[in-house]
């Protein structure tokens, strides 16, 4: 038997190696960096928005801004349109990724450069082209104020399906659909049970995301409120911009915080399905 | 086979140009246990779902309790399905797993109840009526797909491969449970597998299958023992076989490399001269002994090999191999590698293959 007089040999992995401490100081440098780009303008806006009182920091332009006769039926309305514009958005989109995915996966590219045309039109010749598609008959939807918000609807639903398409894609493939749907099947569901019991519920996450992301964006968008005369959040910002000086940052600062509760939601739900 | 309840007639199943299943005719009686057995892409899993209507056949018919089913819905089958996969609703806990075939039915709710707590005694999983798919191992999730399966109180039961997934040790014990169920319960069903021991040891009768095409029908004992072509005699249990010619066809006489072997039966369609395929079981080879005189093959031990409760000899006659197989046992006494010996084996043993 032979020792060996070498030096002890210590096994090592690449998690125990530490980085050299130049490349530590860069990594917080950018991340310093990146942090003071994103909270800068809203540090700087929600101060601004603390100084509407002279002399003094203060909530009041918020009051203001919650006192203001326009504001909370522009906020509802917002709201009703983004919940309806979801509702609808899962409807097309949840079957059609489905049945994509089910019967015809080789359509998938199709179907997917087709919900990334909302991304590539600008939102000003979209709205343009649809006035132009719906101001006369038979297609006549802009006649009233109510018809013309039932289009709105529908063009937000649009505007959904990029993130909707992606958040349900994903999440029918982290699940078995195939043998889910022959299962169900088998056991004598029809499709609209199968969608209803088993497809959407183990969606639930998936559509959360993509619903939740929808009502981000439905919540603030200007140009095509704008261009159809609706009373929404989004005009109702840009005319506060033009007639106020404080309450605008309130505004901003109001549809940030909706936003991040969303992105909270989004995160907590989808953390509390975690498999243990 | 005396009454068909489940018969697939002339099926054929074609993908673009491709033919997954032909010429497939079989009946099912009521309560027989069948396997479908070959390798991968036989046509199998196609076969089984055909019958679950989850394909339909390019040609041919599905009779189920003499109803022709084979445009029928597969939800509007009866037929209850065993996924390899289990395919449990995650967002659903066992007892709803469960019972959802009875809720779609529209059953009443304390009747669902009865029926999920009857299939979760049958197969022991009561205490876990509430947990939810994720929080069991893969045999207890194969067993709810089981009675999720067998509440909907279906025709015919269909299990794709269901232990595919599981380990040996929990494969061997729920192919004894599936079988237990099955028999219990009176349910004609047809298991898919590729593995022919399970097949072997689970089924009345075996289907074996290859290129789409039935190659052979019988009890696990037949196929095993008598197997009529050459790939089941290859792909069900080792099996020694070689190319011999026919010596004499009244006395089933056969030569291999100048040796003579005699078979007792298989030749009564061939002549003198004709080549065909034989098989001998390693199991049915053994070292010659006083009494014999007939079958005897020289040989040389080119190798032995322990396997657990069988000892595999390989020996060479001329140019073939040969394996025999004899238990083992600690007073055995075998010969080196490189002794000259001989082997040998009853006429019976000799089976002559259909080409």
């Amino acid at each position: 038997m032979t020792i060996s007089t070498g030096p002890p040999i210590t096994a090592k992995t690449p998690a125990a190696e530490a980085p050299p401490k130049g490349n530590r100081l860069w990594a917080w440098l950018i991340f310093l960096m990146g942090a003071l780009y994103f909270m800068l303008p809203l540090a700087a806006t929600f101060y601004w928005s603390l100084r509407a009182e002279k002399g003094r920091f203060g909530f009041e332009a918020y009051r203001r801004l919650f006192a203001d006769a326009n504001f909370m039926p522009a906020f509802s309305e917002s709201i009703v349109n983004a919940i309806a514009a979801i509702f609808l958005s899962l409807l097309i989109i949840v079957p059609t990724a489905y049945w994509v995915r089910l019967r015809m996966p080789r359509l998938r590219p199709v179907v997917e450069f087709i919900t990334l045309l909302p991304f590539v039109i600008p939102a000003v010749v979209l709205v343009f082209g649809i006035i132009r598609l719906y101001s006369r008959p038979p297609l006549l939807l802009t006649a009233t104020y109510d018809s013309s918000r039932v289009l709105l609807v529908c063009v937000y639903a649009a505007l959904s399906f990029p993130y909707m398409f992606r958040s349900v894609d994903n999440g029918l493939r982290a699940i078995d659909v195939r043998a889910l749907t022959e299962a169900a099947q088998s056991l004598g569901a029809n499709w609209i049970t199968i969608l209803r019991e088993v497809i959407f519920p183990n969606l639930r996450v998936a559509t959360l995301s993509g619903a939740l992301l929808t009502f981000a964006i439905v919540l603030g968008e200007l140009t095509i409120a704008l261009y159809m005369a609706q009373k929404t959040l989004g005009p109702y910002m840009a005319n506060l911009t033009r007639s106020k000086v404080y309450e605008p940052s309130a505004m901003a600062i109001v549809a940030f915080a909706i936003t991040w509760v969303a992105m909270g939601m989004i995160a907590y739900i989808s953390r509390e399905r975690k498999q243990p | 086979m005396s009454g068909g309840f489940l018969s697939l007639e002339g099926v054929r199943k074609e993908f673009g140009g491709f033919v997954a299943v032909d010429r497939f005719n079989l009946e099912v009686a009521q309560g027989e246990f069948v396997s479908f057995l070959g390798p991968s892409g036989c046509g199998k899993t196609t076969t089984l779902r055909i019958v679950a209507g989850f394909e339909q056949p390019t040609s041919g018919a599905i009779r189920l309790a003499g109803k022709d089913v084979t445009s029928t819905k597969p939800n509007e089958r009866n037929i209850g399905m065993v996924f390899q996969s289990y395919a449990l609703f995650p967002n659903m806990t066992v007892g709803r797993n469960v019972g959802f075939g009875l809720k779609v039915r529209r059953t009443p709710k304390d009747e669902i109840e009865a029926r999920v707590h009857e299939m979760l005694d049958l197969i022991q999983m009561r205490h876990l009526e509430k947990r939810y798919p994720y929080q069991l191992s893969g045999g207890q999730q194969q067993r709810v797909a089981l009675a999720r399966a067998l509440a909907i109180h279906p025709q015919v039961l269909l299990l794709d491969e269901p232990l595919s997934a599981l380990d040996a040790k929990i494969r061997v014990q729920l192919r004894a449970e599936i079988r237990a169920i099955q028999r219990k319960l009176g349910i004609t069903a047809i298991y898919v597998t590729h593995d022919q021991e399970e097949a072997l040891s689970i089924s009345d009768r075996i289907v074996v299958m290859y290129e789409g095409r039935i190659e052979q029908v019988g009890s696990p004992f037949e196929i095993y023992n008598f197997p009529t072509t050459a790939f089941v005699a290859s792909f069900v249990g080792t099996l020694n076989t070689t190319a011999a010619e026919v010596v004499d066809q009244a006395t089933h006489l056969l030569q291999i490399d100048g040796v003579q072997l005699q078979a007792a039966e298989g030749l009564d369609d061939r002549q003198k001269g004709d080549k065909v395929t034989i098989a001998i079981r390693p199991e049915r080879l053994n070292f010659v002994s006083q009494e014999r005189k007939a079958n005897i093959l020289d040989c040389t031990v080119e190798n032995i090999t322990f396997l657990g409760s069988v000892v595999r000899v390989q020996v060479s006659v001329g140019s073939n191999r040969f394996y025999m197989d004899t238990f083992n046992n600690p007073f055995l006494e075998l010969p080196k590698i490189g002794d000259k010996d001989q082997v040998t084996c009853s006429r019976e043993a000799v089976l002559v293959l259909r080409q």
